[in-house]
């Protein structure tokens, strides 16, 4: 029976790796009997070129990790330094930082529902999405000036204010989107095809979700209810109401409910962070720009945050010199993807894009 | 009668129908593959300029965006996705660090400019490049294939 | 009762616990039973006389969090036995920095090529020397220094 096995490489470039992941495949007949992802094809040096200068710096790099969320990532970091340097950070401040966050979650969530939906043939969800986070990347190029990676956040606060025209845009925005991601759910919820081909794929059991520390919206999907700004709040999200979303039955259908709740959630975020929003400085007049460049501190510190993927956390340690002696990045996705061999070991080859895309690897962060 | 015919050589015919057909090859490296994707979305939607149709294969395409870091690992598979294209074949680099290593060049595994692994027609600068910039690119492509001056 | 050799916080008060390193994995074994069920990640830092292994565990029902540190030369025990996740980030911890791990069941490089010369977050690594890779008929990879045999 033995040489019925045969072995298949799945990219790294293939239409549904999302990026350049590699997959070795051992199949029998159509029955994967065991899949092992190659990664490191887009390894780039993050933790050694943020070694080497200094410490707001090393925000380009942490920026380009999780390129769909860079918003996400940059908060991770700054938490990190601030805390290491014992920063304060205007009030405002930070209610813009939320409001830019939850903005870039939903706008993260966007793209992996627009290829996910490309992933199980259907091209119109990626259109509907695209359309959407147009509207958001809109509102972060009047905000920052930028479509993709912002370098917003400063130590200290954030590098621009809002002006009362991105306020309008973000409040024309909340209004309509829930009925537009309603459509876009009905896209793919009510297609007897992707149901089919979602449910009872790909699942993880509560044990495995542990046991390979994998975080986020799939560990969400597999009962575990644990968010880190629930459980562990940073910025204020202790004063905001807002539900985690979870399920129990842990395949990629439950994954897809899960995110699309947790999109409805940031709505719900991102309007009360509007009602909330406190006058005063957006940056804490103490840090300049050229001082930021000689900060030095020493000690470590770990900041976890939620970002879209899961627990993204930032390990810095600190040797007294304006360079940061060791920047650790915990990337989400790199846990995630870990939990592949379990994950598709006796499944058809047929669900392997489908749970593939149920992860929403993005290798920025994965290889780093 | 004269309106209805056109007179043009067979080599300017090619030409035209070569640069106005390009078929991109869905192949996403970064942060640039994202805007590339915006490029192609609904709010951008180049299948106006008449290269819509996204190509899964290398076989199947004429055109290789570039878009993102080149890694070491990385290079010598892209050089033989490149060598799988068949002939004519075009190559856009999307971004700094296609174009030159970018932020990256610093680093201990970064390939500084995808053209040292393959040849490259039409340069984008930014980081990423917006998806205007693209489009820009793809024209420019487009007016070198018609105009005759692309080596290929 | 594994014997703890010292104790500190980091700045926003988590806990760091140095722990010998012969000690690690009955120690981490220890901590497992007693709830922290999830390993965070596992990471290398060079202290130029010294490595030090850092292991961020997690407990998902009360949300405690522990860093446990060892410091070592060349190795440590591998946990992969406790948490199958461990697999990925002790592979990235040999490749990057440069630390075995003991009993691990496939301890190859993870992000870089196979066959990278030198550990690239070690403070002693040659940034100024280039090294290049190429695909072999195998389709593995191939490391040299000369600019010629690859990209």
């Amino acid at each position: 029976m033995e040489d019925r096995v045969i072995e298949i490489n799945f990219g790294p470039q293939h239409p549904s790796t999302h990026g350049v992941l590699r997959i070795k495949v051992k199949l029998d007949g159509e029955i994967i009997v065991d899949a092992q992802p190659v990664i490191g094809y887009l390894h780039r040096n993050a933790e050694k070129l943020a070694e080497m200068g200094s410490y707001p710096k090393g925000m380009i790099y942490i920026d380009r990790l999780d390129y769909v969320a860079a918003l996400n990532m940059e908060l991770g970091y700054v938490l990190a330094v601030e805390n290491l340097m014992d920063v304060q950070v205007p009030e405002r401040a930070q209610w813009i930082r939320m409001l830019m966050v939850e903005l870039n979650r939903e706008a993260s969530h966007l793209i992996w529902l627009g290829t996910h939906g490309l992933d199980m043939g259907m091209l119109t969800p990626f259109f509907y999405c695209f359309r959407e986070r147009e509207r958001i990347l809109r509102i972060f190029d009047e905000i920052t000036g930028s479509r993709l990676l912002y370098n917003y956040f400063a130590i200290g606060g954030v590098y621009s204010d809002i002006t009362p025209k991105a306020i309008e845009m973000i409040k024309a925005w909340t209004d309509d989107f829930g009925s537009k991601l309603e459509e876009i759910q009905s896209i793919l919820g009510k297609s007897y095809i992707y149901v089919s081909r979602t449910k009872g794929v790909g699942v993880l059991t509560a044990e495995d979700i542990l046991s390979y520390g994998v975080t986020g919206p799939m560990q969400r999907a597999s009962g575990i209810k644990r968010d880190v700004r629930k459980n562990s709040p940073y910025l204020y999200y202790d004063r905001i109401n807002f539900d985690v979303p979870s399920r129990t039955e842990g395949d990629v259908y439950a994954r897809f409910l899960v995110r699309i709740e947790e999109m409805r959630q940031s709505i719900r975020i991102v309007k009360q962070v509007l009602d909330k929003l406190p006058q005063g400085d957006f940056y804490n007049k103490k840090y300049s720009k050229p001082m930021l460049v000689r900060l030095k501190t020493t000690g470590e510190s770990y900041v976890p945050t939620e970002s879209p993927k899961g627990e993204f956390g930032i390990h810095l340690i600190g040797d007294g010199s304006s360079i940061p002696y060791r920047v650790r990045i915990r990337s989400p996705s790199f846990a995630n993807l870990s939990s592949i061999p379990t994950m598709l070991k006796g499944y058809k080859i047929a669900d392997l894009t489908a749970a593939v895309s149920s992860i929403d690897p993005v290798f920025g962060e994965v290889d780093r | 009668m004269s309106d209805n015919i056109l007179v043009t050589s067979l080599d300017e015919a090619l030409k035209w129908g070569t640069g106005k057909s390009l078929w991109p090859f869905t192949f996403g490296l970064a942060c640039c593959a994202i805007e590339m994707m915006s490029a192609m979305g609904s709010d951008y939607d180049w299948a106006r300029f008449g290269s819509d149709i996204f190509r899964d294969s290398p076989r199947h395409s004429d055109l290789m965006i570039v878009s993102g870091t080149v890694t070491k690992k990385m290079a010598p598979r892209i050089r033989r996705l490149y060598d799988q294209m068949a002939f004519p074949k075009f190559v856009i680099s999307m971004g700094a660090c296609a174009s030159a290593g970018g932020p990256y060049v610093r680093g201990y595994s970064v390939v500084d400019g995808v053209d040292q692994v393959v040849p490259v027609d039409v340069y984008v600068y930014g980081c990423p490049p917006r998806p205007e910039a693209l489009i820009q690119a793809l024209k420019m492509l487009q007016d070198r294939i018609v105009a005759g001056k692309v080596k290929h | 009762m594994i014997p703890v050799e010292s104790e500190s916080s980091t700045k926003n008060g988590m806990k760091v616990v140095y722990v010998a390193k012969e000690n690690i994995f009955q120690y981490l074994k220890e901590r497992k039973e007693e709830g922290f069920d999830t390993l965070l990640m596992i990471s290398g830092v060079d202290y130029r006389d010294h490595l030090e292994v850092m292991y961020h565990l997690l407990s998902s029902s009360s949300g405690s969090r522990l860093i446990v540190k060892t410091k070592t030369n060349d190795e440590v025990d591998s946990v992969t036995s406790l948490w199958k996740g461990a697999d990925w980030h002790e592979r990235e911890t040999w490749d990057l920095v440069g630390i075995k791990f003991k009993n691990h069941p496939n301890l190859k490089r993870i992000l870089l090529a196979e066959g990278w010369n030198g550990h690239p977050l070690r403070k002693d690594y040659p940034m100024d020397k280039k090294q290049y890779v190429n695909l072999g008929d195998d389709g593995e990879d191939i490391v040299s220094y000369e600019k010629t045999e690859g990209y």
